[in-house]
């Protein structure tokens, strides 16, 4: 199924993007790589605006002032895997980069996109989580650009939905700095190295402490209706001693927490058993330094 | 004329196929891109049921829809079936039995017009009891599928071999396992497409994938109340087949009754959704087996029961059992054998043709029997297999003629290559001591006709040559090119006899009405067969063109070679004269004017199969002997396939580049058949009709791959060579599911060995040591 788009917009400001998506009925591409495959598969996006932001150049780059990163909606995959402040303050963006999708989608897909998109498995989403990290959304109101900033955890209602509302843009992500002996480790699984859905992917951060994680962290995608924090998982995890039978009641803690479908990809119980491994993976990670 | 030109060969080279730069760089014009003047676009509502009664079908509003140029159901047919047993009317009328079932087709002038009117047909259904399993739909009082087949058994086969009875009393061990082998499909990169066209006199023109042109005609026109010889196929570049066009599928009859009440081109082609969905599959099936072996390691018997899921109608899947039994029966030297398959009809998808035909199930399963049977008699897997393995001249009880067999080679050249009894015996004594990643390695071995099938009543080829005033030769040959490499091969073949550059060479073979026939790509044939007709065809041009080299020259014919675009003394290499400019002399001859065109159709030396089957159905057969390396994550279930090592009985290599390419192709295939690919069924509907979720290889788990060739020529293969193109699909898949055996211990009768699967296996295995202690 063709969509038959009526107007094309392509934005090269904020301001021309947001007044656009202040008159309604507009769909919004930036690097396309999920929009394309839905418009054809579900005829998803059937507005009669096709708005294309990847013209606006602001929005694209990392940045790193006063501890705080900030990172523009259409900085792609490959960026993160090639930015200095990425690599220097927080290498899980770009670990989790490396396991993103293929090269080709890599190159067009964007931070924002794939935070926008709100699928449960979305890649990107997962360690912006651990760094507890904000979205700044930006709409047209009353003549000018106004913006709010939304924690990501509170960012997701569902599959594929989320707080922003149908006149606001997605146009930055930030976080702060993490703390020295900070560690994020990223985990995903399928069949194949590239080109995977996650099945279940796995999140963990914190500051390592006496061979423990302080101030932890922990991220499940494809386990609920949408990525999750497991508040109980950190809690069990909060300052604890990691060795092989406190690691296991970490993943007993874990194992209640979570609450997956069977689907077509895989059953409920490989969820559940891919989300002890590989939190046991990560953590036997961070207790091996 | 001076320096000597020295012999040199062309086979055995590597050469670009003449297709592939265009591919590379974009600029083939496939069928799928192909627009004729006043094309109008076709496309296919399908059933949404599994089994129903169509109460009405109502295409008023979509006739409405601007744009719409005809709409057609099956009252507006003939009701002639089409596919292998004629089953399958191209548009179903009163009774749908699966989800891809075509009810009505809309011809438009844009894509989007026919998707609105697609939407706005309105059908009725009262749903029937739907049968998704094949035991089930052979018990008494299932509901019946087809008038005509009662108890819904569709194509059945049987072969009968010495003593069962007997045999396993004189076993000291027998197996007796059920497996199941799975639905996947062919994921051609270029969708099903075909266009129809009528000229004014309604001829009717084919541009169609098709892999069998000639047969297809014969195969297409019942449906259409045609005449064959009214049709002509042109065949457009195509995204792969492999085996998925070797039968007439509904959207091609469908695209021409749209054709007709149009009076316009019409071109349909199925989205990636439908590719998946309304393409045949390859078959699945569930094999009963039970082996006997004797304690001293001599296979005694197999006797082997297949139930296949026929599907809603029948193509090509049914028929697998034909190429099954001959795996079952003759491979590895067993006396008393037994092959009984029964085809029954469901309200599923329906299998058709898929390089490896039927031996990629039969291979999976008979190469996992082989190692418990090793097993079971405490031997290792290669010494076993080389004393069961047949010798040359040995012959097989369905009589397949072994007559340069090289198994044994096969396997002992794998063994060594892969030290494999050191890493076996390595990683079979790691099976049980801690550590999350498992390392293991297998070995699976097959054979596969390789020089062609007689399968119809003619197996042959047809070629005709033509040299014109420059020395420039036009091959025209009934076989195919569907990707598989033999413009190439065709084009060695004939540069070879003709001592001309391979570039002064032109093939032609897309036209039906151009080309002679050929019965089709399929069963590894064309290289063999195709092969060995341009090999004559070009030997009786050789021939003219050296008698009349011997009139013009004092050198006898005998004495003279064809090299390097000259006639030269076959002797000493010194050229006697221009092969170009003694065609011309021969053309401009006056009243002894000749043109150099020969043609030659060439039958291989096989017979068809008999009673019980039996029959020399091939002029060669080929071997291999493949063995897998793997690490299993043992918490994750992921099998990661390290390195495939292929030692391969190919006769003679000819174009080196394209047999690697071919093997490299096929392993792929086999990789997926094994470790990832599955269509996922439910209710009669894929619930995974994409790429995101049937997963197909992609290129970082490509494994390192070693080749070895085992050259010896074929007595009856073009310059010794075999056809070899569905082995690399058969052997892999247990290959893998043996060397994880070797890794962790636990046998999967049911591929592919999806982490889920290995995971789970893994877990109960854990679970049940632990309640055993």
């Amino acid at each position: 199924m063709m969509i038959e788009y009526e107007n094309y917009v392509a934005a090269t400001s904020v301001a021309e993007a947001t007044k656009t998506l202040a008159e309604g009925n507009a769909t919004v591409v930036a690097g396309g790589t999920d929009l394309m495959v839905q418009t054809a598969a579900s005829g998803r996006g059937a507005n009669t605006t096709l708005l294309n932001i990847r013209r606006i150049s602001d929005l694209r780059g990392v940045a790193l002032d006063g501890g705080r990163v900030t990172i523009g909606a259409l900085t792609t995959i490959t960026d993160l895997l090639t930015d200095g402040v990425v690599a220097d303050a927080a290498s899980i963006l770009a670990d989790t980069a490396n396991r993103f999708a293929s090269n080709q989608i890599r190159n067009m897909a964007t931070v924002g996109g794939n935070i926008c998109n709100a699928s449960p498995a979305g890649d990107m989403i997962i360690p912006l989580l651990v760094l507890d990290a904000d979205v700044e959304l930006s709409a047209w109101r009353d003549g000018a650009v106004t913006t709010r900033a939304v924690a990501l955890n509170e960012f997701f209602t569902g599959p594929g939905k989320c707080v922003k509302t149908e006149d606001e843009l997605l146009t930055s992500i930030s976080f702060n700095r993490p703390a020295e002996g900070f560690v994020g480790q990223f985990g995903k699984t399928g069949p194949r190295p590239a080109l995977e859905i996650s099945m279940v992917s796995v999140g963990v951060g914190g500051i390592v402490d006496n061979g423990g994680l302080t101030n932890a962290r922990v991220v499940y995608g494809a386990v609920a209706p949408t990525p999750i924090r497991a508040a109980k998982t950190e809690a069990a995890l909060e300052g604890l001693s990691l060795n092989e039978a406190s690691i296991q009641s970490v993943l007993d803690v874990a194992d209640s927490e979570v609450n997956p479908i069977s689907d077509v990809r895989a059953s409920d119980w490989y969820r559940r058993h891919l989300v002890r491994v590989m939190t046991q993976e990560v953590l036997q990670n961070v207790a091996n330094g | 004329m001076s320096e000597a030109i020295e012999k040199t060969t062309l086979i055995g080279k590597s050469i670009t196929k003449p297709d592939a730069p265009d591919k590379s760089n974009g600029r083939t014009r496939y069928i799928n891109d192909m627009v004729l003047p006043r094309m109008l676009i076709g496309k296919i509502k399908r059933s949404d049921r599994a089994h129903a009664k169509v109460l009405s079908i109502d295409t008023s509003k979509a006739a409405a829809v601007p744009g719409i140029q005809a709409i057609v159901t099956a009252d507006d047919t003939p009701m002639v079936g089409v596919g292998v047993t004629k089953d399958n009317p191209p548009l179903k009328k009163d009774i749908v039995l699966s989800m891809r079932d075509e009810l009505v087709a809309v011809a438009g002038e844009t894509e989007e017009a026919v998707d609105k009117a697609l939407a706005l047909i309105e059908i009725e259904y009262e749903d029937l009891p739907a049968i998704f399993d094949p035991a089930e739909a052979l018990e008494e009082g299932a509901h019946q599928m087809h008038d005509d087949k009662p108890g819904n058994l569709s194509l059945g086969y049987q072969t009968v071999h010495g003593d069962i009875k007997q045999a396993e009393k004189d076993s000291d061990h027998v197996l007796d396992e059920v497996y199941d082998v799975h639905y996947v499909t062919h994921v051609c990169m270029g969708p099903g497409c075909v266009i129809a066209d009528f000229d004014t006199h309604g001829k009717l023109t084919m541009y169609t994938q098709t892999q069998y042109p000639y047969n297809y005609k014969m195969d297409l026109a019942p449906s259409l109340g045609m005449h064959p010889g009214d049709i002509r196929v042109i065949q457009p570049p195509v995204g792969g087949a492999f085996g998925s066009k070797l039968d007439v599928y509904p959207f091609e009859p469908i695209a021409v009754f749209l054709a007709k009440k149009t009076r316009r081109p019409v071109k349909v082609i199925f989205s990636r959704e439908e590719e998946f969905s309304a393409s045949p599959t390859r078959q699945p099936a569930r094999f009963h087996i039970r082996a006997g072996v004797k304690n001293d390691g001599t296979l005694t018997f197999r006797d082997v029961d297949a139930l296949l899921n026929n599907g809603s109608h029948t193509s090509w899947g049914a028929t697998t059992p034909f190429v099954m039994m001959r795996t079952f029966t003759g491979h590895f030297r067993v006396p008393d054998v037994e092959f009984r398959s029964r085809a029954a009809y469901t309200n599923m998808p329906y299998a058709g043709s898929f390089r490896g035909y039927g031996n990629v199930q039969a291979t999976y399963v008979t190469a996992t029997v082989m190692d418990k049977l090793a097993e079971a008699v405490n031997m290792d897997p290669i010494s076993f297999r080389l004393m069961n393995a047949q010798k040359a001249g040995e012959i097989t009880p369905q009589n397949s003629k072994l007559e340069e067999c090289l198994l044994g080679e096969c396997i002992e050249t794998v063994a060594e290559k892969t030290n494999f009894l050191e890493q076996y015996n390595a990683f079979k004594a790691e099976q049980d001591s801690p550590g999350r990643y498992k390392k293991g390695i297998g070995i699976a071995t097959s054979f596969h006709n390789a020089g062609g099938a007689k399968i119809h009543k003619s197996d042959g080829c047809g070629t005709v040559i033509m040299l014109d005033d420059y020395a420039r030769a036009t091959v025209i040959t009934g076989a195919s090119e569907i990707g598989q490499g033999i413009d190439a091969v065709l084009t060695q073949i004939v540069a070879e006899e003709l001592g001309i550059p391979t570039e002064n060479i032109t093939l032609v073979n897309n036209d039906s009405a151009i080309g002679p026939w050929d019965v089709g790509v399929h069963a590894s044939r064309t290289t063999f067969i195709a092969g060995n007709s341009a090999k004559r065809a070009a030997r009786k041009a050789r021939d003219q063109i050296l008698d009349a080299a011997a009139q013009r020259s004092n050198v006898a014919a005998d004495d003279l070679d064809l090299r390097g675009g000259s006639v030269v003394q076959n002797d000493n290499g010194v050229p006697v004269m221009k092969i170009d400019s003694l065609l011309r002399k021969m053309h401009f001859a006056g009243e002894d004017a000749e043109l150099v065109i020969t043609h030659d159709y060439y039958e291989p030396p096989s017979e068809p199969e008999g009673d019980n089957h039996v029959g020399d159905i091939s002029a060669a057969y080929s071997h291999g002997a493949y063995v897998a390396e793997v690490t299993v994550d043992t918490w994750t279930g992921v099998v990661k396939l390290n390195k495939m090592t292929a030692v391969q009985d190919v006769g003679r290599v000819v174009n080196k580049l394209g047999i690697e390419g071919q093997m490299e192709g096929g392993i792929a295939f086999g990789i997926g058949y094994g470790l990832t690919e599955e269509m996922i069924i439910e209710g009669g509907e894929i619930k995974n009709p994409n790429f995101r979720d049937y997963k197909v290889m992609t290129a970082p788990e490509a494994p390192e791959l070693e080749f070895h060739f085992i050259e010896n020529d074929d007595p009856d293969g073009p310059f010794g060579a075999k056809g070899i193109a569905e082995l690399p699909t058969i052997i892999p898949a247990p290959a893998i599911a043996n060397a994880v055996y070797n890794a962790i211990g636990i046998r999967f009768n049911n591929p592919p060995l999806t982490p889920e699967k290995v995971a789970r296996a893994i877990v109960d295995k854990q679970a049940a040591k632990v309640a055993a202690e």
